[in-house]
């Protein structure tokens, strides 16, 4: 029986076949055209199949060679670091950017088992003194500080 | 005679007191971020774009620069002292560097690798300063077949003079093309890939790419771990060499600068390529007594002054093709197309006061840090000392605001969420980000002189093969990937990137 022996390079395989895949679906919308006038579609479409071949390549020979196996994915640091992230956008839009950083600091220190909850708080208001006084006050970027009244 | 009249000229911008204030903070910044264990160049310079984005584009370069150097002397504090190299540059650093500190021999370690980088430095400059108008003299005959075979072969070149899996880091170069490929095809007008999204028809912002891919997954996969620090640096002796010490390494100092400034002009060698070749070199012909790997102080004069000579002389393609070698060069050009300059031989007749005076700010550069890292050591210690459950909020933060001052749109965040998620799958497929970001760069511009080639020759793709400069470039891509194909090479290849 066939025996996936590379599981990393498999799974790599697959991804870069899968994108390649999409983006060739996506490009049937726009026109190819011709190679001497190239049309928005063809570009696309050419480097999809290289890297459709390419995934096709590494996936078989996941099968020939011995591999490492996929690394155990830990849930809590990426998932609650992608929430933060994602709050802190809200946030900003709707709140400012003192929320925006509190939010983004409270659930990013979730993401480590080794925050403690005092330390975290003082980070916060750190880090908005910081950030207010360097990013709004000293460079002047265009950032709403407090939410609209 | 000329190049020494642009020189002067060149320190005549640099000079001005703004700029070297800029480039006075470029470096003090890059290096504040850059001894934080865990933050490599890529994310130290994307993290600090945002404090350029006021500036006009000589100071913002300049900074910019300030902000490389200082990151990547940085990463060799953080290398010596906690054996956690802060970027792939100075993994050979760790070796006898982190030995010497062991020993109680972090000062001089620290220093040598000062004075060496600000050696290399000094020569290096020389070297772009002669080398780089010729070469843009050149890339400015090139016609579009040309300079479409010269972006795949620096792409191949990029991808095997690296680690990893090749044919891995192929494909994801072609993943950073289509990706790049997203928004406003400027031919045609059509919004590609856009899925309806308003945001979207400029594409996919570089900084939340580089930031997800460099940044964020860096410390997802920091926190993945048990944070374990040994610093030693307590017992940090003196911080100047001794006149043995410099005696010894002189020689070193001098075989790294050359190794390094060739092997970084090269696309994909940079300074990491530049580093190890100069400590392998070093081991092969050093004189007894030989104590490479238990604290030999030539073990780390070698690759600082050519890691050091290697950052500097990448900048080299950049300026003159307008063809980044490494992700932080990308970088530069995406900096670069901020400020609204296209990269590229033009940019040294049309802006001279840009090109001449980052050259001579990359000396100045050099000077400021040897002046502000010998009396600040005993600062970066303590920094080193911030246990990383404080450090990752504030890198977030630095992050997320980063991001969206770019283009102040909050879309951005949360692309830089999404492309997260993306990179760290990627992350744990073994699958390097360095060509990815190269390909989101060189992708548009592959396709615009493509489409310009085939326009020109009626469709006829024999044309990459007839233009005899433009079958250069892709007999040489050719070649280096048959090369790699090679066992006995490509065994070689592996134990090189093991050590």
């Amino acid at each position: 029986m066939m025996r996936i022996r590379s599981p990393k390079n498999f799974w790599a395989g697959l991804f870069f076949i899968a994108v390649a895949l999409g983006f060739i679906l996506l490009s049937r919308k726009y026109a190819t055209g011709s190679m001497h006038r190239m049309g928005p579609g063809l570009f696309p479409i050419l480097v999809s199949v290289l890297l459709a071949s390419l995934g096709l390549i590494i996936a078989a020979r996941a099968f020939a060679v011995d591999g490492p196996p996929v690394p155990r994915f830990h849930a809590r640091p990426i998932v609650i670091s992608l929430a933060g992230i994602a709050l802190f956008g809200i946030a900003l839009a709707h709140l400012g950017l003192i929320a925006a950083v509190a939010v983004l600091v409270l659930v990013g220190a979730v993401a480590s088992r080794e925050s403690r909850p005092l330390e975290t708080v003082g980070l916060v208001v750190v880090l908005i003194a910081f950030s207010a006084g360097v990013f709004v006050w000293l460079l002047g970027l265009p950032i709403q500080l407090w939410p609209d009244t | 005679m000329e190049t020494l009249g642009n020189l002067a000229f060149g320190l005549g911008v640099a000079l001005s007191w703004q700029n070297l204030i800029y480039c006075f903070v470029g470096c003090f910044l890059g290096t504040l971020v850059g001894v934080l264990p865990g933050i490599g160049p890529v994310a130290t310079v994307a993290m600090l774009l945002p404090f350029t984005f006021g500036l006009g584009p000589a100071p913002a370069l300049i900074m910019l620069a300030g902000i490389y150097y200082g990151a990547q002397y940085g990463g060799s504090t953080t290398a010596i002292l906690v054996n956690i190299p802060g970027e792939s540059s100075s993994v050979v650093t760790t070796l006898d560097g982190h030995q010497m500190a062991r020993r109680g021999r972090a000062g001089p370690a620290l220093g040598i690798a000062a004075i060496g980088s600000f050696i290399a430095g000094c020569i290096a400059t020389l070297v772009v300063a002669f080398f780089a108008p010729p070469l843009a003299e050149l890339a400015l005959k090139f016609g579009p077949a040309e300079y479409f075979s010269l972006m795949v072969f620096g792409l191949i070149a990029a991808v095997v003079l690296a680690r990893g899996s090749v044919i891995k880091a192929i494909a994801m170069v072609c993943f950073g093309i289509l990706l790049g490929l997203v928004g406003t095809d400027v031919n045609s007008g059509t919004i590609r890939f856009g899925f309806g999204q308003p945001e979207l028809t400029d594409g996919i912002g570089f900084v939340a790419l580089a930031m997800a891919f460099f940044g964020i997954t860096d410390v997802v996969a920091n926190l993945e771990h048990k944070d374990r620090t040994d610093v030693y640096g307590d017992r940090l002796g003196r911080v100047l060499p001794s006149w043995e010490d410099m005696r010894v390494s002189f020689w070193s100092i001098m075989r790294g600068t050359a190794l390094g400034s060739i092997l970084g002009i090269l696309p994909g060698g940079g300074a990491l390529l530049a580093s190890f070749a100069a400590y392998m070199f070093e081991k092969k012909i050093a004189k007894p007594p030989r104590t490479f790997g238990e604290g030999d102080i030539r073990g780390v004069a070698a690759p600082e002054s050519a890691n050091n000579a290697g950052a500097q002389t990448s900048f080299i393609p950049m300026l003159t093709l307008g063809i980044p070698s490494n992700p932080t060069m990308a970088l530069m050009i995406g900096a670069l197309m901020i400020q609204g300059i296209a990269p590229g031989p033009q940019v040294m007749t049309e802006r001279p006061e840009l090109f001449w005076g980052l050259v001579a700010s990359m000396w100045i550069g050099n000077l400021m840090l040897l002046v502000l890292n010998l009396p600040l050591i005993g600062l970066w210690v303590q920094l080193l000392a911030v246990p990383y459950r404080l450090l990752y909020p504030a890198i977030f933060v630095f992050c997320c605001i980063g991001v969206f001052t770019v283009d102040a749109k909050i879309f951005d965040i949360y692309m830089l969420a999404s492309l997260s998620a993306v990179a760290y799958v990627l992350f744990k497929l073994d699958c390097e980000p360095a060509p990815l970001i190269l390909g989101f760069i060189l992708g548009p511009m592959m396709e615009e002189q493509m489409r310009r080639a085939m326009m020109i020759n009626f469709g006829d793709v024999t044309i990459f093969l007839s233009r005899p400069i433009s079958a250069c470039f892709l007999i040489a891509a050719v070649a280096m990937m048959l090369l790699i194909a090679i066992p006995s090479l490509r065994a070689k290849r592996e134990v090189a990137m093991q050590e």
